[in-house]
């Protein structure tokens, strides 16, 4: 079976800017998942520990060695990429020089004669370049 | 923070939904944060005001905010408000949704096991559902609190997973302060009853708007011999109810039906009772439901309803904040109930205004006491450590002025 995930009626945003109050559930989201992970690792370690597979002292006094270290920074430098994959687009498109209007896309495959209105990506764009 | 970590858990029972260590830690994650906006963030919304918000407003119109829409207007640009609002609307969705997915996970079977109770009584508590009867209005405009589906949407047949839900949110809801099976509204008037009634002995009780009768068998327990009746709009509450009253040994008679007009004789019931249900209805159900309660009295019987108190005693920065719910928690009769006359509603359902009960009374639950904010909201339900109860009684003998009009009017 599902559930409905919406409370019927209008949701109340706070900010002047609703994308605030959109990032900001989405933060709390993230910080529940995130304590979620935390409290099963805890679980683990306790188990581990009652278990006699491990002291968790030595958790604390663990050092990596070169391997490990290299291995770590590869994954964050890795995860890092995915959290901020929005700006690598950016920067992405500035080096290679893809920075053409996506309207000229649309221009380059139109009827010259049809109507056309700028798109509000391309007028927030130039409004930024500004 | 110490926090005694007891009142974190909910007592399992027969049907409750049971939550595996992610389930129980994702709850656990929405407690905290609800605590923590009451206890770290809530009181910056009053020096806000106090500093800066007031002062602007005393600048711009030469005197001082005069009633809680005044302060809802100043309020609505600060920014820390707009922080503690949106942090707070978050949490309730949240909650929701933690709750969810050990129903979702655990459905089948407990449906199953619910409406098997639906058949042979354990303990001889009773289940009586009309499919006939219409849902009203106040509960399907908007789903009441945000929870999904509300009270009354089906889901599957013999559906009871809104029960399950409401079980399980209401814990997290008061993040423990209710007690283990969120008993303390119910638990706490039975309390004061014995205290202050010693002798009022009912022998038959209802409850109305009972949910998933958890502020119900209060009573079974403070009064063994009681034949105690609750009703309520929702088939799905009805449904886990029972189960959950059965698998707690406590013998209760649930009927659906719609607390403004019941089938149950002129003057049945000894004690009718409600717990923050007044507020989840309408302007004109209220009043019915208060003529329901005098037409349901014995003579001697009395009617006590638990609500969150009125408007009427507190300066417009606390009503502007108890009046959060209103708008932004899908309560819309909220902030209405809270200014209703109390002695002029008993007075035309026929009480004697002069006999109206208006009182705070403590909660029964102490392990709470000590984490208590000693708010009323600001996402602390429960968190005042006091129960506001509403009530009124019919004389034990009519009074020969009252017994002439009774007369007259039939």
């Amino acid at each position: 079976m599902t559930l409905p995930r919406k409370a019927k009626g209008e949701r109340p945003y706070f900010f002047d800017d609703p994308a605030v109050d959109r990032v900001i559930a989405m933060v709390m989201g993230l910080a529940g998942e995130v304590a979620v992970m935390r409290d099963r690792l805890d679980t683990i370690e306790r188990l581990l520990e009652q278990r006699g597979l491990l002291a968790r002292r030595d958790i604390e006094t663990f050092v990596a060695d070169t391997r490990v270290t290299d291995e770590r920074a590869a994954w964050r430098e890795a995860f890092l990429g995915e959290v901020l994959r929005i700006v690598d687009i950016e920067r992405e498109a500035l080096s290679t020089g893809d920075t053409a209007s996506y309207d000229d896309a649309i221009a380059n495959v139109t009827d010259t004669a049809a109507p056309r209105r700028r798109s509000r990506t391309a007028r927030k764009r130039s409004a930024a370049s500004r | 923070m110490s926090s005694d970590p007891s009142i974190e858990v909910q007592a399992q029972h027969a049907v409750l939904p049971p939550v595996n260590h992610d389930e129980l830690a994702r709850e656990n994650f929405v407690r905290a944060y609800k605590q923590f906006l009451v206890k770290h963030v809530h009181g910056g919304n009053r020096a806000r005001y106090e500093r800066t918000v007031k002062p602007a407003f005393e600048r711009a119109h030469r005197r001082a905010p005069q009633d809680r829409f005044e302060v809802r207007d100043a309020m609505a640009t600060d920014s820390y408000y707009q922080m503690f609002s949106t942090l707070l609307r978050t949490s309730q969705e949240m909650m929701w949704s933690a709750c969810q997915k050990p129903i979702v996970r655990n459905h089948q079977t407990l449906n199953e096991r619910i409406n098997e109770r639906g058949g042979p009584s354990v303990v001889g508590g009773t289940l009586r559902l009309d499919p006939e009867l219409s849902i009203p209005h106040y509960h399907t405009a908007v789903d009441i609190h945000c929870q999904p589906g509300g009270y009354h949407s089906e889901f599957t047949p013999a559906d009871a997973s809104p029960g399950m839900l409401y079980d399980r949110a209401v814990h997290v809801y008061a993040m423990g302060q209710m007690g283990a099976y969120n008993d303390d509204m119910g638990a706490s008037i039975a309390a004061w009853l014995g205290h202050h009634h010693p002798e009022f002995q009912p022998r038959r009780i209802l409850d109305l708007g009972c949910a998933v009768g958890h502020s119900t068998i209060p009573y079974v327990r403070a009064y063994p011999q009681a034949e105690v009746h609750a009703v309520d709009v929702a088939a799905p509450m009805l449904r886990y109810a029972h189960a959950r009253a059965e698998g707690l040994g406590a013998r209760v008679h649930f009927s659906q039906q719609n607390a403004e007009r019941t089938d149950f004789g002129d003057g049945s019931f000894d004690l009718v009772v409600s717990h923050i249900l007044l507020h989840e209805t309408s302007e004109q159900a209220i009043r019915r439901i208060i003529a329901e309660c005098h037409r349901l009295l014995a003579p001697g019987g009395m009617m006590l309803h638990a609500e969150t108190p009125p408007y009427r005693d507190l300066d417009p920065f606390d009503a502007f904040m108890l009046d959060w719910d209103t708008r932004n928690n899908n309560e819309p009769f909220w902030a209405r109930s809270h200014e209703i006359d109390l002695r002029e509603l008993s007075a035309r359902a026929g009480f004697d205004a002069e006999a109206n009960i208006e009182m705070l009374i403590p909660s029964a639950f102490q392990q709470a006491k000590a984490r208590r904010s000693a708010v009323f909201q600001g996402g602390d339900f429960g968190g005042g450590g006091l129960w506001f109860v509403y009530g009124n009684s019919k004389p034990r003998v009519a009074t020969r002025a009252k017994r002439i009009s009774a007369r007259a009017s039939v």
